[in-house]
């Protein structure tokens, strides 16, 4: 029982000695290759040994390209701190903050010192939620409450400056006489400006007081729901009681084009004085 | 002499688009230009789905502050309106010109963030364009030289060089376009990407195909070639030039423009001030070789006003319709129908501390008609041996409804009920001695059944009566072949009630898709009759122009399948069965649309 335990420190030992002695390697991709130095997308730069080798990383024979940005690489260092070994790639190697036994060779003239507009905000001054935004999908669900005269048969979608306005961008479920409500997969960190349309900008909202409304705007964080209420007043084609209609483009009645109901049957009768 | 337009009318267009173009360049001037940036390389590409901009190259970039930049790659991200240069980069500023591995301009935050290469590396910050001063050293963002990942993305196009308004727009020069993969070369490509909605407005009629080419633009104009196909006209060529500013926008545009009939466009409005709003349509139309002496032609104007008040806010409304512009030579009928209406409605005001909202509106109309129309063959209405050449109305109307009420267990989201309602009744009257009452009372419960399951039942009665002070609609006397009372279309003598009960499904498992079956129970006086009017015209892409029987089928359902089929771009399809109402068993089209 002893003799084992001794056996394993041993062995751990035979580790530890093997991994001090070796040489340290970083992956990333590259942004530069000039000046006698490699530059990562880090922004960190690193000397470069004068024999330093070019090889590609899945043959380890020499290189066929120079390196050169969005290339990916492993560079290997010797005890000074210089790359001796560059292996290049075009399949994505993995790319992420310097491991701090590398991070002493980064080579830089100033010394560093901390950025205060990269400190998070304190959870205080965002409601006592740390605010991120790493770009990951979150689900949004948006409900919107429509006018009381909009049409029963009338479709609803949401337009947004994401898809150039286009006036049926999303196309929105109807679950009950006077609400419609979709849910999407948005990136957090998108500011979404939007707008309803009853399927075309002719029939888009307008504010309370009958003009037309600013976008509405939501910032999505990576809160993993997020739930939209919103209220439309009016359209912007309904409203004139037995008066006139927004016109769709080529669709006024002209000699040439006359009639809306060309083709009403006859017999339909027509109120006469007593 | 022939005259193209009528006089006042043509003052009154060309008013009206000095007046909207005088303020839109008034305003534009107003606004804070956007930083520009030239860009010059080997090899630009444009990746639209994210908004990338990649080039590499003999990069050279020139910024609207002065400043040169020079490096092998260039990448841009317009949404998050940020580039960087990387790998032979130099800098040529107010500071000097300078070598180095990389700069990053943060466009939104004022902050360019640049790795010098003198005698050793280092890490600068310029601060506000400032580029005398670099704070050396100091911490940057984690991401800053990040190139984007371009494994799931599909190149759009590839150019020579391009002029980039922040945040809202790209102009590329020397363009392949790839339409389908194929490769397709033009001398420029223009795309928006700001947040202005009102350079995305438009005065173009719908088309089956529509190819458009963005040819040129800027922060407030652009200039659209279109190519378009629709089943009237068979293929032509559009033109449309769009100018916006922060508060106004002006749509211009001439279709089918290579055909002999042609529509010329005006689409305007201006927003004056916070609570007045002036919107335009003209539409002048032509039937001309070219830009021939037109052998017809006609236009219709069509304005309105909003003005906001305290409370409630006052719209206005003017058509007016020319038939025939050119005088005698022209088979057209010269009338000129116009009408005019001053409606105004309040906010919807929340009654005591009730769960109702209300809602009053009222209006003035004024209607003018003098000569045999296409509509009425004499003036707007004959009766009583009287032509009505203008007929005046006022209408009063009022709303209540209630948005929502929950009942059933409220604090299980799946057991809870919610109950709407509303009640709008309205009537019209007119100097012909008659007036038409209104009423439309709508209700439903509706209720989430689980997270996918959602339904909701509705039902609608429509009630309209046009009711004579003397006289009026004759008395009821109809038969049908068999001698039994006909409640169809010959038995409307100016009342008419439509029920509609309605039973909604939502099946929605997931973001990306969704299900909806709706049926529908129609009970409807006069009743529907099926097959009584021939088939309606269709409009330019071939879709009937309204049904081809009065009132609505006793029954039908509509099933709705949504579905993402690409990562920007879902498929809506959707049809009807009538349950044999006639001959009629299906709606004529399948509804497909594609949205995002």
């Amino acid at each position: 029982m002893k003799h084992g335990r001794l056996r394993a420190l041993a062995a751990l030992l035979g580790f530890a000695l093997l991994a001090a002695t070796a040489p340290i390697s970083i992956t990333g991709q590259l942004l530069a290759y000039q000046n006698g130095y490699v530059f990562f997308t880090t922004g960190d730069g690193f000397r470069l040994a004068p024999d330093v080798r070019i090889l590609d990383d899945a043959t380890k024979k020499p290189a066929l390209e120079t390196p050169k940005p969005r290339l990916y690489a492993r560079a290997t260092f010797d005890d000074t701190g210089h790359v001796v070994e560059l292996d290049l790639s075009r399949k994505p190697l993995p790319v992420g903050p310097l491991p701090d036994a590398a991070e002493q060779y980064a080579v830089a003239a100033s010394t560093p010192f901390p950025n205060p507009e990269l400190a998070p905000k304190p959870a205080s001054a965002t409601g006592g939620v740390t605010e991120t935004f790493s770009g990951k999908l979150v689900l949004v669900t948006i409900t919107v409450q429509v006018p009381a005269d909009t049409p029963f048969g009338s479709e609803v979608y949401i337009t947004t400056d994401t898809s150039g306005w286009d006036p049926k961008a999303i196309a929105m479920d109807r679950i009950d006489a006077l609400h419609f409500r979709v849910t999407r997969r948005i990136a957090s960190g998108t500011i979404l400006h939007y707008l309803y349309t009853r399927g075309s900008l002719q029939t888009e909202e307008r504010a309370e007081n009958g003009i037309d409304r600013t976008p509405r705007e939501i910032t999505l964080n990576d809160a993993d729901l997020r739930a939209v209420k919103d209220v439309v007043y009016a359209w912007a084609d309904l409203g004139i009681p037995g008066g006139i209609q927004a016109p769709q483009p080529n669709t006024i009645p002209t000699p040439f084009n006359p009639a809306p109901f060309p083709n009403l049957p006859s017999g339909i009768p027509t109120p006469h004085p007593r | 002499m022939r005259h193209f337009m009528h006089p006042r009318q043509r003052s009154l267009v060309i008013a009206l688009f000095a007046l909207v173009l005088a303020l839109s360049c008034a305003r534009a001037e107003a606004a804070a230009p956007p930083t520009t940036i030239r860009l010059h390389a080997d090899r630009i590409a444009f990746y639209y789905d994210r908004y990338l901009i990649e080039a590499d190259g003999h990069v050279r970039v020139t910024t609207s502050d002065g400043t040169t930049l020079t490096g092998d790659t260039f990448s841009m991200d317009l949404k998050l309106n940020r580039f960087l240069i990387a790998s032979n980069v130099t800098l040529r500023s107010a500071g000097g010109n300078l070598s180095g591995a990389a700069i990053a301009d943060f466009l939104a935050f004022k902050r360019v963030y640049f790795v010098p290469v003198l005698e050793k590396p280092d890490r600068w910050t310029y601060e506000n364009g400032d580029f005398e001063h670099p704070i050396k050293g100091r911490q940057m963002p984690g991401d800053t030289f990040y190139f984007p990942d371009l494994s799931n993305t599909r190149l759009n196009l590839t150019a020579k060089s391009a002029t980039i308004g922040s945040n809202a727009y790209v102009r590329f020069g020397d363009v392949t376009s790839y339409v389908f993969g194929a490769p397709i070369p033009l001398p420029s490509f223009y795309v928006y990407f700001g947040t202005n909605q009102d350079l995305a407005q438009n005065s173009l009629s719908g088309a089956n195909l529509d190819l458009t080419w963005n040819a040129t633009g800027n922060n407030n104009s652009i200039t659209a070639l279109h190519v378009r196909r629709d089943t009237e006209n068979g293929s032509y060529l559009s033109l449309e030039q769009h100018l916006a500013g922060a508060h106004e926008y002006a749509v211009f545009s001439v279709n089918p423009g290579t055909k002999f009939n042609k529509f010329w466009n005006l689409n305007a409005a201006d927003r004056i001030g916070k609570n007045f709003q002036l919107n335009v349509f003209e539409q002048l139309y032509t039937q001309q070789h070219g830009l021939r002496s037109p052998s017809a032609a006609a236009s219709s104007t069509f304005i309105t006003l909003a003005q906001a008040l305290p409370h409630s806010y006052l719209q206005a409304a003017i058509q007016q319709t020319y038939y025939n512009l050119i005088g005698p030579s022209s088979p057209a009928i010269p009338n000129h129908p116009m009408q005019a209406h001053l409606y105004g409605a309040s906010f919807n005001q929340r009654i005591f501390k009730t769960p109702f909202y209300e809602q009053i509106h009222w209006g003035f109309g004024f209607n003018h008609d003098t000569s045999t129309g296409y509509f009425n063959a004499r003036g707007l209405q004959d009766y009583g041996g009287v032509v009505y050449t203008t007929i005046w109305d006022h209408s009063l109307g009022y709303t209540v409804y209630l948005p929502e009420y929950k009942f059933g267990d409220k604090y299980n989201p799946y057991h809870t009920y919610y109950f709407n309602a509303v009640l709008t009744a309205q009537r019209l009257w007119y100097t012909v001695p008659h007036h038409v009452n209104t009423a439309t009372t709508n209700f439903s419960v509706s209720r989430q059944f689980s997270r996918e399951v959602s339904a909701y039942v509705n039902y609608n009665v429509n009630n309209t009566g046009d009711y004579y002070n003397h006289g009026g609609y004759t008395p009821y006397a109809p038969l049908d072949a068999n001698g039994q009372p006909d409640y169809g279309f010959l038995a409307f003598r100016g009342a008419s009630t439509l029920r509609t009960a309605t039973l909604g499904v939502t099946y929605s498992a997931h973001p990306e898709f969704s299900t909806t079956l709706t049926f529908d129970r129609h009970k409807d006086f006069p009743a529907a009759v099926p097959g009584v009017f021939p088939l309606p015209p269709t409009n330019v892409i071939g879709q009937y122009l309204y049904s081809n029987y009065l009132g609505q089928p006793p029954y039908d359902i509509t099933a709705n399948v949504r579905a993402r089929v690409m990562r920007h771009l879902m498929i809506d399809v959707q049809r009807t069965y009538y349950f044999n109402f006639g001959t009629q068993r299906w709606s004529p089209q399948f509804l497909v649309q594609f949205t995002q």
